[in-house]
């Protein structure tokens, strides 16, 4: 029973963890990014979106990736 | 502090008066359903949710006679959850199609729209402080109502394992709205708590009533609206994420909408009347099954399990709470 808590706490704590750190990257590193030869505009605020919706589907990938090893790694064991 | 202590006890003392009466009345019409996880095959009534959505409203009109100028608050709180509740009655009495319903839920976000009781300027994140999102924020309100209603929707594999964790989630809300000092929420906290006690009184293992989709629906967008009402967005996604969760294994693993009768069954009950996860690769991977995936067992374990991790998620919504407590 402890052994199954502890894994759904670990993908909880993992997921939690990665979405803060995203929205410190995203606040720290992407909304204030200047790019090289590019000028303030539309351009630039649509490459800062592309790269935070990227950001938030390598952690939904990540996540549904983690899942799906624990699981099937658990039904062989069984 | 006494307005809110009669506003919780209208809903609650409703809901405790009626639901004997509504279990009596559903056997009678024989309206119900089979409890599939036990051994004897149960017949068990349903529709437990419409009992709740009398205990909000009970607890909605005190609320408004008691401070009047949280009406428009309070009816778009309670127009949101009738709708989702009318969806959930007739997917009762005739199962709509897996898209038909997503799409239907949508609409439960036009009465905070038309009223205008979200905040305009958008999401509060921990860290990044106040966004001004003006434009997309009014799309993503019906988004929510969707998403947190086919949430808390799919997740009742097992007796108390949607109202036991949407309970938790309530209080947790509660205490993030009183952390943050969101009255709005406080008071629909209140509304919502009252009724989803005693409904998870009656539905906990052995169950005595099923929700039904009328209550899954409507205690899932009531949350959803209580996010967006409460501008307790992030904190309510913190604490829905056992939901969230189980949503989105499900809908990964199959790689589509599913109705539930529709898909191979995740969840067997073997002869000692223990629970096991299928190994059919073609049902979908949901909490439940990844619950039982380690081993076979009680449904009342299984169900605890679903407890704890609604309990977890909750410790952490009240972080993410601080956190945007913190934030300048």
């Amino acid at each position: 029973m402890i052994r199954r808590i502890l894994d759904f706490v670990l993908i909880l704590l993992f997921v939690w963890v990665c979405m803060i750190l995203g929205l410190w990257v995203i606040d720290g590193v992407i909304v204030p990014m200047r790019l090289p030869g590019i000028a303030e505009g539309l351009l630039t605020s649509a490459l800062k979106v592309g790269a935070s919706a990227g950001l938030v589907l390598f952690w939904l990938w990540l996540w549904r990736e983690i899942v799906k090893k624990m699981f099937w790694r658990a039904m062989r064991k069984q | 502090m006494l307005n809110e202590t009669i506003i919780f006890a209208a809903g609650f003392a409703v809901s405790l008066a009626v639901m004997p009466f509504h279990i009596k009345k559903m056997k009678k019409k024989h309206i119900g359903g089979i409890d599939v996880h036990k051994k004897d095959k149960p017949f068990i009534p349903q529709m437990g949710g419409l009992v709740v959505l009398a205990g909000i409203t009970a607890s909605i009109l005190v609320a408004v006679m008691l401070s009047p100028e949280t009406l428009s608050t309070s009816m778009s709180f309670l127009a949101t959850i009738l709708i989702t509740g009318l969806v959930g009655a007739v997917d009762d009495f005739k199962t709509l199609n897996a898209k038909v319903k997503p799409f239907l839920t949508l609409f439960a976000g036009l009465p905070i729209l038309v009223l205008h009781t979200y905040n305009p300027t958008g999401l509060v994140f921990p860290f990044i402080g106040q966004t001004r999102m003006t434009i997309i924020y009014p799309f993503l309100v019906p988004l929510v109502m969707a998403v947190t209603s086919n949430a808390v929707n799919m997740m009742d594999p097992f007796n108390g394992t949607m109202s036991g964790p949407c309970t938790i989630i309530t209080i947790i809300m509660l205490l993030s709205a009183l952390l943050l000092g969101r009255s709005e929420a406080l008071v629909l906290c209140l509304c919502l708590l009252g009724p989803l006690l005693v409904f998870f009184f009656y539905n906990k293992f052995p169950a005595k009533v099923f929700s039904g989709d009328v209550g899954s629906l409507s205690i899932g967008a009531a949350l959803g609206a209580i996010a967006i009402i409460g501008r307790l967005e992030v904190v309510a996604l913190v604490a829905l994420m056992p939901q969230i969760m189980n949503a989105f294994y499900g809908l990964s693993s199959m790689g589509r909408l599913y109705e539930r009768r529709e898909v191979s069954r995740p969840v067997a009950i073997l002869e000692d009347g223990r629970l096991m996860a299928t190994k059919d690769p073609t049902a979908p991977i949901t909490l439940a099954r990844v619950v039982l995936a380690r081993g076979p067992l009680r449904e009342d374990e299984a169900a605890k399990i679903f407890l704890v991790l609604a309990t977890i998620s909750g410790v952490l919504a009240l972080a993410t709470a601080y956190l945007i407590m913190v934030t300048p």
